[in-house]
């Protein structure tokens, strides 16, 4: 099947009525939960992931993915008018939209927002379109050695690049790959921390410990502050359309956001974060009024917001041609597909086309709903902000216990959420990233298979790693990483020494 | 001299934890050989590269001073006690009474005033739950303390 084809088929998949009507819903309640405060994509996700456990597998993707980028335009709604951004990559979109708001402009930075979502979310539809079945080719050559010291190469990446700690991320990573082993060991049957709790059995529950960290951990930080927000702007439709001129002036912020976005996207273990903040940064130096940045540029917000926004939609490439998730939310994703019996990987472009080509067109198909419900929706959105947390957060709290709770019916996994929503509590204080723990998580049971197969290959030899040039490219690039962590952390200590020295 | 007592305290329970793990490992499963790794293998790596990370994190906290943040206790007990509240009781008691109840012990530590807007939240998120739950995915759970 040829890329014509199987776009053709995957648009007859997304548009029958039961895919269509998830897809419109997974955006729906994507953009309403990610306008929440303090709510970001991943709490979204993690809390609607086992409300798919009821849904037909096609269906049940896409409506996920639409909420992935329903709740990653919610939240900027949620930053432009209360500068309370639920994800980093939103945070930049609050630098110049929040400004605009208080300048009584909150319709022209919604509707740059909006439009440049849009536009680097179709462009970002196209690249994928291109790259993804080549790589997928590429991927069919891999074996378990360039797994592996590509997914090495992911989670170091994930921590080293653009990481205030590097220790502190990688630690993350590690303890998640160290939950990630509880449970049977599928090889060998080997029961690991299980302590006699058969509930352990099948390993940590995904989605106990995605809402413990990121449902209920948000919860606590957020109810000391839940009556402090107020929206004063009113905004509707018309303020919106008003704005379309701004347009023109944008296009190659737009351009160039895009561009970044898809580039950094599509690399594993980078992700949108950094191409949100690189974009800003761009835009900020190309601008003939560099002035006005911090006071409401919406180049500013064009710029980062297609980034995110085809950074979203290229991070599924490494996901699906290779079943190597980029940053969390793929990590969660992948869980989901898995759990829906679909293996991501070079081989499902062949095995599973009405899988990947659907969801493939299900992207086009939710950001058009995306942009054609919120123009008109813009005022519930608006008025949803102003519904003070004190409501919303027990019902957050209910919605994450029933949530886990109806995976499989267990108190236990109720229980456990207790613990790690505990334990994602202290980590958040201590600044550590838990984003990273759910990432090392999911990869580290691959990344032990990957491992065990890659050796029992070799016959023991540690060499075929570097023998194997694919490989070996991943592998020096990891300790490139590795090193430029430890050199960056050295000069860190060094400074405040010599400061003293000095005095 | 200030310290980064936060970063300290962070690297010697990483440090701690990957020790537990590295020798838990080696004593409960078997290691393996390269050729043909066991269950031991790499949970034990993996311990041991934590123990290096947790030095990493804690050694250069002595050099620098750090910040305490602010800890929310009330709120954490209270949000989590709710949590424990809900598993116990959704098995025995049905789901509108479990929410409503899980719902009364969250809104404990907020910050608005008063009794009658925790009652009438309560009552409104167990209508929504049942609607969602059991009435939406067809949950199999008792809906009143008396069942169905």
């Amino acid at each position: 099947m040829n890329t014509l084809d199987g776009l053709i088929y995957g648009l007859g998949v997304a548009t029958q009525p039961v895919v269509l009507f998830y897809c419109f819903f997974g955006v729906f309640l994507g953009t309403f939960i990610g306008v929440l405060p303090g709510v970001g994509a991943l709490a979204a996700i993690s809390l609607l992931l086992p409300i798919t456990f009821y849904m037909p597998p096609e269906a049940a993707l896409v409506m996920l993915a639409g909420v992935y980028y329903g709740a990653q335009y919610g939240g900027s709604i949620a930053s432009i008018l209360l500068r309370l951004p639920g994800t980093p990559q939103s945070a930049v979109t609050a630098l110049e939209g929040y400004p605009l708001a208080r300048q009584g402009k909150a319709g022209a930075a919604l509707f740059v927002a909006m439009s440049s979502s849009f536009i680097g979310s179709i462009l970002g539809i196209a690249i994928l379109v291109l790259f993804a079945p080549l790589l997928a080719q590429i991927g069919t050559k891999f074996g378990a050695a360039e797994y592996f010291s590509m997914m090495l190469l992911g989670l170091v990446a994930a921590s080293t690049v653009g990481s205030e700690a590097p220790a502190k991320a990688m630690a993350m990573v590690v303890v998640g790959m160290i939950l990630g082993c509880v449970g049977a060991d599928v090889n060998s049957g080997a029961l690991r921390f299980t302590f006699g709790q058969t509930e352990l059995l099948d390993g940590v529950n995904l989605v106990a410990l995605a809402m413990g960290l990121f449902g209920i951990s948000e919860v606590i930080s957020n109810v000391r502050t839940s009556g402090a927000r107020k929206v004063e702007e009113k905004v509707g439709p018309k303020d919106l359309l008003r704005e379309r001129r701004q347009l023109k002036r944008v296009k190659f912020s737009i351009l160039r956001g895009t561009g970044l976005g898809a580039f950094f996207g599509a690399l594993p273990g980078t992700g949108g974060t950094i191409a949100t903040f690189l974009s800003y940064a761009v835009e900020r130096k190309v601008s003939r009024h560099p002035e006005e940045f911090g006071k409401g540029a919406v180049e500013g917000i064009a710029g980062p917001e297609s980034a995110n926004n085809s950074a979203a939609i290229t991070a599924f490439i490494p996901t699906l041609t290779l079943g190597i998730p980029g940053d969390v939310i793929m990590a969660l994703m992948l869980g989901a597909m898995i759990i829906h019996g679909v293996q991501p990987g070079p081989l499902m472009l062949v095995e599973r086309p009405e899988m990947f080509w659907g969801l493939i067109a299900s992207f086009g198909i939710g950001n058009l709903f995306l942009i054609v419900l919120n123009l008109p929706l813009i005022g519930i959105w608006v008025a949803l902000l102003r519904i003070p947390f004190s409501y919303l957060y027990p019902a957050i709290t209910v919605f994450v216990c029933l949530g886990v709770y109806s995976v499989r019916g267990s108190a236990f996994d109720v229980m456990s959420v207790v613990f790690i929503g505990a334990f994602g509590y202290i980590m958040a204080l201590m600044r550590f990233n838990p984003a990273l723990l759910l990432l090392g998580f999911v990869l580290g049971p691959l990344i032990e298979t990957n491992l065990r197969r890659a050796l029992l290959l070799s016959r023991g030899d540690l060499l075929v790693f570097f023998e194997r040039p694919i490989s070996a490219v991943f592998l020096s690039a990891t300790i490139l990483l590795i090193g430029w962590g430890v050199f960056t952390s050295l000069r860190k200590i060094r400074r405040p020494v010599r400061q003293e020295a000095g005095e | 001299m200030q310290r980064d007592h936060l970063d300290i305290w962070g690297g010697v329970a990483l440090a701690v934890f990957g020790l537990a793990v590295a020798f838990y490992s080696v004593n409960h499963y078997d290691f393996g050989e390269l050729r043909r790794i066991g269950p031991g293998f790499f949970p034990t790596v993996l311990g041991g590269i934590l123990v290096l990370l947790g030095i990493a994190v804690a050694v250069p906290a002595f050099l620098r001073s750090g910040t305490t943040p602010k800890v929310d206790l009330k709120e954490a007990l209270f949000i989590l006690a709710a949590v424990v509240v809900f598993a116990v009781l959704i098995e025995r008691v049905g789901i509108l009474l479990s929410t409503f109840v899980t719902v009364l012990i969250t809104t404990i530590p907020a910050p608005k005033p008063g009794l009658l807007w925790r009652v009438v939240t309560a009552i409104v998120v167990s209508a929504i739950s049942w609607a969602i739950f059991v009435a939406g995915l067809g949950m199999p759970l008792d809906v009143f303390p008396w069942g169905r």
